[in-house]
């Protein structure tokens, strides 16, 4: 009788184990993930306006505006599954003047462990192209941050306004890229893929932060070195503006996860 | 006897009332009808199917003076439908407060055929170019947020969007999707020129618009071409550069190419005859004058004049006698469209 009792007892507690550890093993369900785009100026957080920075030759800037549109985003798994944002809600603007635009949150991402992920900055020819359907809410929130032109029925991926001075320009003078698509001539929509330093572990109970850290130095340093002096207002240049788009996809990079 | 059934009467009438509540509108879907000889839609009617209330909504919309910032300025301000939608006398648009653009109005027909608009390009959906003339400073100089907080204010308005799209709530998409309805019916394909095309009512041309047809063939039908009068590219005309207006670039403006200044959108010939001023600036008051620039008026302008207006010898221009021209303009005549001037589904009145 007592044998049995404890037979019984260690099936039990078998069994607990064996079940505790496949509750490990297998992932199931859905998490959250939220991003969060840090914007800095080589290796010191940005400060708007206030903050001098150097930039090529004798140029010194003070940046007064940055906003971008990120989208589209994609996480890949460890073995390589990809996981797209449902694209009607994939849709963000971050503002350097606005906190909590810069912490994106996205829920019912399946859970697992995510090693890279991918995002656009801008608006796609495919979102354009489906008309009023396409842009939902997402053109109200876009002319409400001044993301929009109003020359042209076009968003603006990315604006960076400051004053700058320099050897030769020795008053501070007004310095503005905006960059977008050009009509149906010039794509700027791109792409960024980031590997990420340690994996993102989205569990139904856990909420990994991807610390997305953007480095503004990269914009007038990057693939292209651009001089404010040569030309301080970049709006639509076919040679330029693709020039921009290049350099803003490069300044990202994840500086950590937290899971 | 009659008590009782009157009493029983009353109650199912309670009873039904009640079942109202719960009834929401269902928009009547309407066909589109587009004419024989022309080419396939653009627009795609699946994502914004046509209803007569959609449309209406449409037409109250663009006649709407408050999606301006001076609640004046509506779309049809400067689409005056007797001018082909276009603003009758103005070289260029007015908007509010006395501001003025530095482009001559386009009509506003056939738009469901075409990709991209304006005279540059500007927009490459039809639902999104009503965006520029609402934000644009000197058009009407709103924001779309603000035109759907104060649509949303006006009790009006919650039946329309109700009857159009289920419920009253105005959002930019069900907005600018009314407004492309309307305009997806603006069809003007009823000339005296598609008639004959489609052997309708016996119609024939003249000897002057045969004449004019045959010389438009030769000399005109290469850019200007089609059913819609237009292969919708962007060229280079070679009219001489305006002063008036230096932030005038042209197609140079939305693609950012050198290789695209002065470069605008060939437009389309239907009505020609009424939408006069002429040219993207308006500069010229009468097909005579725009002739008259084709024959005798190019030149050179900072852009790259299109190659199809370099004579043989180097110099720009197309060769036309005046009798020539004479007949030419009998023939655009035959463009203009009385049912699509005079129909009373486009009129704001």
């Amino acid at each position: 009788m007592k044998i049995t009792k404890y037979l019984i007892a260690s099936f039990i507690a078998l069994s607990i184990t064996a079940c505790s550890s496949e509750d490990e093993e297998i992932i199931t369900g859905e998490g959250k993930v939220t991003l969060e785009f840090d914007n800095s100026y080589l290796t010191s957080d940005l400060l708007l306006s206030t903050a001098s920075y150097s930039a090529n030759e004798s140029e010194e800037i003070k940046i007064s505006d940055v906003k971008y549109i990120v989208s589209n985003i994609r996480l890949e798994n460890e073995e390589g599954e990809i996981f797209t944002y449902p694209k009607e809600d994939s849709y963000f603007i971050v503002s350097e003047t606005d906190t909590d635009s810069q912490f994106i949150s996205l829920s019912n991402i399946p859970a697992a462990d995510y090693t890279k992920i991918t995002f656009g900055i801008g608006v796609d020819q495919e979102k354009y192209l489906e008309g009023a359907t396409g842009q939902g809410d997402f053109l109200t929130l876009a002319q409400d941050a001044g993301m929009m032109w109003s020359w042209q029925a076009g968003y603006k991926f990315f604006v960076f306004e400051g004053l700058y001075t320099s050897d030769v320009t020795t008053t501070e003078t007004a310095f503005a890229f905006h960059m977008g698509s050009h009509g149906s001539s010039v794509d700027n929509y791109k792409e960024v893929t980031l590997s990420l330093t340690n994996s993102a572990r989205v569990r139904t109970t856990s909420t990994p932060e991807i610390h997305v850290v953007a480095d503004l130095a990269n914009i007038l340093s990057g693939t292209t070195t651009f001089l404010l002096d040569d030309a301080a207002q970049i709006h639509v240049d076919a040679v330029k503006s693709p020039q921009i788009a290049t350099n803003v996809n490069g300044m990202f990079v994840v500086d950590h996860v937290h899971n | 006897m009659k008590k009782i059934i009157l009493f029983f009467l009353a109650i199912s009438s309670f009873i039904s009332c009640d079942k109202e509540e719960v009834y929401t509108a269902v928009p009547n879907y309407i066909d589109l009808q587009v004419p024989s000889n022309f080419p396939d839609l653009e627009y795609d009617l699946s994502k914004n199917p046509l209803t007569n209330e959609g449309v209406a909504l449409g037409k109250k919309l663009f006649y709407e003076g408050r999606l301006a910032s001076d609640n004046i300025i509506a779309c049809g301000f400067c689409h005056e439908q007797a001018s082909a939608f276009t603003h009758h006398g103005h070289t260029v648009s007015h908007g509010v407060d006395g501001a003025t653009g530095f482009r001559n109005t386009q009509p506003i027909q056939n738009l469901a055929f075409f990709t991209e608009f304006t005279w540059d390009g500007a927009a490459i959906h039809l639902d999104l170019q009503p965006i520029i003339p609402i934000t644009s400073e000197v058009e009407m100089n709103e924001t779309i947020p603000s035109v759907l907080a104060k649509l949303s204010s006006y009790t009006e308005y919650e039946q329309l969007f109700t009857n159009a799209f289920g419920d009253a709530e105005v959002t930019s998409e069900r907005m600018l999707k009314a407004l492309s309805q309307f305009m997806v019916t603006m069809i003007s394909g009823n000339s005296k020129y598609d008639k004959v095309v489609r052997n309708e009512e016996n119609a024939t041309f003249t000897t002057a618009e045969s004449e004019g047809l045959e010389i438009f063939d030769n000399k005109c039908a290469t850019c200007h071409s089609g059913a819609l009068f237009t292969d919708k590219t962007y060229r280079n005309n070679g009219v001489p550069y305006n002063t008036k207006f230096p932030e005038e670039e042209g197609r140079k403006r939305v693609s950012g190419y050198e290789s695209d200044f002065y470069k605008f959108r060939v437009p389309s010939l239907r009505n020609v005859a009424l939408s006069f001023p002429y040219m993207h600036d308006g500069r010229f008051g009468t097909l005579e004058d725009v002739l008259n620039f084709y024959t005798d008026g190019m030149t050179e302008n900072g852009g790259i004049v299109d190659p199809l207006l370099v004579k043989n010898d180097g110099s720009l221009g197309i060769d036309l006698t005046s009798d020539e021209k004479t007949a030419l303009i009998a023939f655009l005549n035959t463009l203009t469209d009385n049912t699509f001037l005079n129909d009373e589904r486009f009129a704001e009145y």
